[in-house]
């Protein structure tokens, strides 16, 4: 690593190398050594130094329980929402699975219409062979 | 990427765990307040942020799958997100552009004692891009890795939005530390 790369990761990442790009820490360490090196991690430690004097404030008590609270009420919404949502679905096979079977009863069996077809006693398949046809034909 | 050392504990949360619920709360609250404080400047403001981070946590927990981020990495890009909300709300009236450059003249001496509000005013006076890189790399010690895939940018914008950000900072609070 030379001292450009090496200034360049300074002023972006500070003096601390443990925050630098993993790949890099084992040059940067080499060349944290040198003089230049020295001079450079010293120059980013000082703004370094003044951020580390903005501390915030632990969380308190209360939003650490408010936070709490509101979890088992968003899970347990969560998890019924997914149970509707289950049964939707299941119904939604049951269904699908009763529209296929009636679509095959369909598809398998003749006319429904024909089922119910009374046949006349008289009507043979070369037409209607009744008393009344013969008569008409002998008066012929 | 190895894996998600908080892949575990997010499984049970979404089971409905009490004492998971209380792991990740003690786990992520003190980070991601930290991160709202910083990025917004105003405690009562990040610990709504804070809040509305975990009801996301809540809702998302059961259905939550590794993809290309790590939970931490995706909590943190939640928070954010809340904070530019809130960012942009503040701005409303005048654009709804958030400045790209920073406001870098010096602050006002501090009296002592008061340096840690006048580096928070310092922050809260740079471009918000910049704040984020610095507040995700700095305060929550991401790695580049993680903090350039919470903001969505390549490693070189990170490091770029990092060493303007840190300038800026260096040349508004040169009345305590000028070194340059």
């Amino acid at each position: 690593m030379d001292a450009r790369r090496f200034a360049a990761l300074a002023d972006a990442y500070g003096g601390a190398l443990h925050r630098w790009p993993a790949a890099e820490q084992a040059a940067a360490s080499s060349f944290a050594d040198s003089e230049e090196g020295r001079a450079i991690l010293a120059r980013a430690g000082r703004l370094d130094a003044l951020l580390d004097r903005h501390r915030v404030e632990a969380p308190s008590l209360a939003l650490h329980g408010a936070i709490v609270a509101r979890a088992a009420s968003e899970v347990r919404h969560v998890r019924s929402r997914r149970f509707w949502w289950l049964g939707f679905g299941l119904a939604g096979v049951g269904l699908a699975g009763a529209v296929a079977g009636l679509a095959l009863v369909m598809v398998v069996t003749p006319d429904a219409a024909s089922d119910h077809y009374v046949m006349d006693a008289n009507a043979t398949s070369f037409g209607d062979a009744g008393p009344d046809a013969d008569q008409a034909e002998e008066d012929l | 990427m190895g894996a998600d050392p908080d892949e575990e504990l997010v499984r049970r949360v979404g089971a409905g765990d009490p004492a998971a619920v209380q792991a990740m709360v003690a786990r992520k609250l003190p980070r991601i307040l930290a991160l709202a404080n910083r990025m917004l400047g105003d405690a009562a403001e990040a610990e709504d942020v804070a809040q509305e981070t975990f009801v996301r946590i809540w809702r998302h927990a059961s259905g939550w799958r590794q993809g290309h981020a790590r939970f931490d990495t995706w909590i943190h890009r939640v928070a954010l997100n809340l904070c530019y909300d809130r960012l942009r709300r503040r701005r409303e009236w005048t654009t709804d552009e958030l400045p790209k450059v920073a406001d870098a003249a010096p602050l006002p001496d501090a009296m002592p004692g008061d340096e840690a509000r006048r580096i928070s005013q310092a922050l809260q006076r740079i471009a918000p891009r910049q704040r984020e890189a610095i507040v995700l790399v700095y305060y929550q010690e991401l790695s580049n890795i993680e903090a350039a895939g919470a903001m969505q940018v390549s490693v070189d914008a990170l490091e770029s939005l990092l060493a303007r950000g840190r300038r800026a900072l260096q040349a508004m609070l040169a009345g305590d530390d000028g070194d340059d």
